[in-house]
């Protein structure tokens, strides 16, 4: 995916995970987005190499008696893209806030 | 553990779990079976969240609003695996060939089937032109596309090996070249027959000559076309080969294999096509991957 096909919800996309933000549900409720656009989109992202994605680890998640959850993360073509993104919509900075806190 | 009947989903008897698992194993159903058990155990970990997370917003419309928003996002997930799968299966499958020579044949016979007016008339200008031109070029023209190719025998490491179907893979390979050839001499004949048309207002009688030399040129071509994409396909599920690799250094040709080397993206094997052809190496090699290495070609 070429960094000038990029669509505003990609980018917005691209932006949350560059903030920390790492699994579907949260990344849906930063942005805004919806679900339909979300999971596909990571899909997407996925498939052309601008993201990756890795399982947590079970101990970890049943240490918070939870199940494990697929956790995603930019890979260096995705953070290149995610920074001509901010370049092309300067406002994208200012929209999502930094994620301070792990979410349980 | 199955997925579908993980506890996880039923902590709380609440709307929101009640829907996931009602939905969850008909929206599974979508996605491909290979990827299914992991798509399960993602969709569960983000219906967790939406139940018993820590939420940063909630919803003003309620939960089951949520719920039902987030049971969309499953179906089109699932739906978008499905049609991406789909579509990696029928690239450069024998099928997506078969189905887009006919498509263009259709296309083309649509167009004269237009051009003539009626059925009749239609039938009448394909026989005509099939028996009065075509055939009296395409025999010598096949003959030349034949004798002119440059002879690349292949030989594999290991006999073809059996097939689930009522067809052996020999037999399949055969098949698959025998009407790919026809659809593309089909092909090759529709279409000169559709550029013909304008031509013959603007050639007069000249046209017959032109007709001649297009019948000529797309036969030769469609046929070298034809046998050049049956070299470049899986031995055993005919798609099409892909990352064509460097193998090897020209400079050292009298000491080591040198050329190119294609893969079925399937992991059925790897077609070896030396660059150099020679006593030693005057063949294509097709080596064929045992089932160890279908770890590398899971996904």
């Amino acid at each position: 995916m070429g960094s000038g096909k990029l669509s505003h919800s990609v980018a917005i996309l691209l932006k949350a995970l560059s903030l920390g933000y790492q699994f579907g549900f949260e990344i849906m409720e930063v942005t805004g987005l919806p679900s339909g656009t979300v999971y596909p989109a990571l899909r997407r992202l996925e498939r052309d190499g601008l993201v990756t994605s890795n399982w947590e680890a079970e101990d970890d998640a049943v240490k918070e008696q939870r199940p494990a959850r697929r956790y995603y993360e930019l890979t260096r073509l995705g953070k290149e893209a995610e920074s001509t993104a901010v370049k092309r919509y300067p406002l994208l900075s200012r929209l999502l806030p930094e994620k301070l806190v792990k979410t349980i | 553990m199955n997925p579908l009947t993980d506890s996880s989903l039923g902590g709380r008897r609440d709307g929101t779990g009640a829907l996931a698992k009602r939905v969850l194993p008909i929206a599974s159903g979508l996605a491909p079976a290979a990827r299914r058990a992991e798509w399960v155990r993602e969709w569960q970990a983000e219906f967790w969240q939406l139940q018993h997370g820590k939420r940063r917003v909630r919803s003003e419309r309620g939960e089951l609003h949520e719920a039902l928003s987030l049971a969309y996002g499953m179906f089109a997930d699932a739906a978008w695996l499905r049609l991406d799968w789909a579509r990696e299966s029928a690239r450069g499958s024998a099928y997506t060939c078969l189905w887009v020579l006919s498509a263009y044949c259709v296309l083309c016979a649509a167009t004269e089937r237009v051009a003539a007016g009626s059925w009749w008339l239609f039938f009448r200008v394909l026989t005509t032109h099939f028996f009065g031109e075509f055939v009296l070029v395409a025999v010598p023209a096949i003959f030349a596309a034949v004798a002119t190719y440059p002879v690349r025998p292949l030989r594999c490491n290991r006999q073809h090996p059996g097939s689930k179907g009522w067809l052996s893979t020999r037999a399949k390979w055969n098949l698959f070249l025998a009407v790919k050839v026809m659809l593309t001499l089909a092909l090759g004949f529709l279409a000169t027959l559709v550029a013909a048309g304008p031509a013959r207002m603007v050639l007069g009688k000249y046209s017959d000559w032109f007709e001649l030399a297009m019948y000529a040129v797309t036969v030769t071509l469609g046929l070298r076309w034809a046998l050049l994409n049956q070299e470049q396909r899986c031995q055993k599920c005919l798609r099409m080969l892909s990352q064509p690799t460097r193998v090897g250094y020209a400079s050292r040709n009298f000491l080591e294999w040198n050329g190119t080397e294609l893969i079925c993206a399937d992991g059925h094997g790897l077609l070896h096509v030396p660059e150099m052809q020679g006593s030693w190496c005057w063949y294509d090699l097709w080596v064929e991957l045992d089932p160890s290495w279908s770890g590398l070609f899971g996904s």
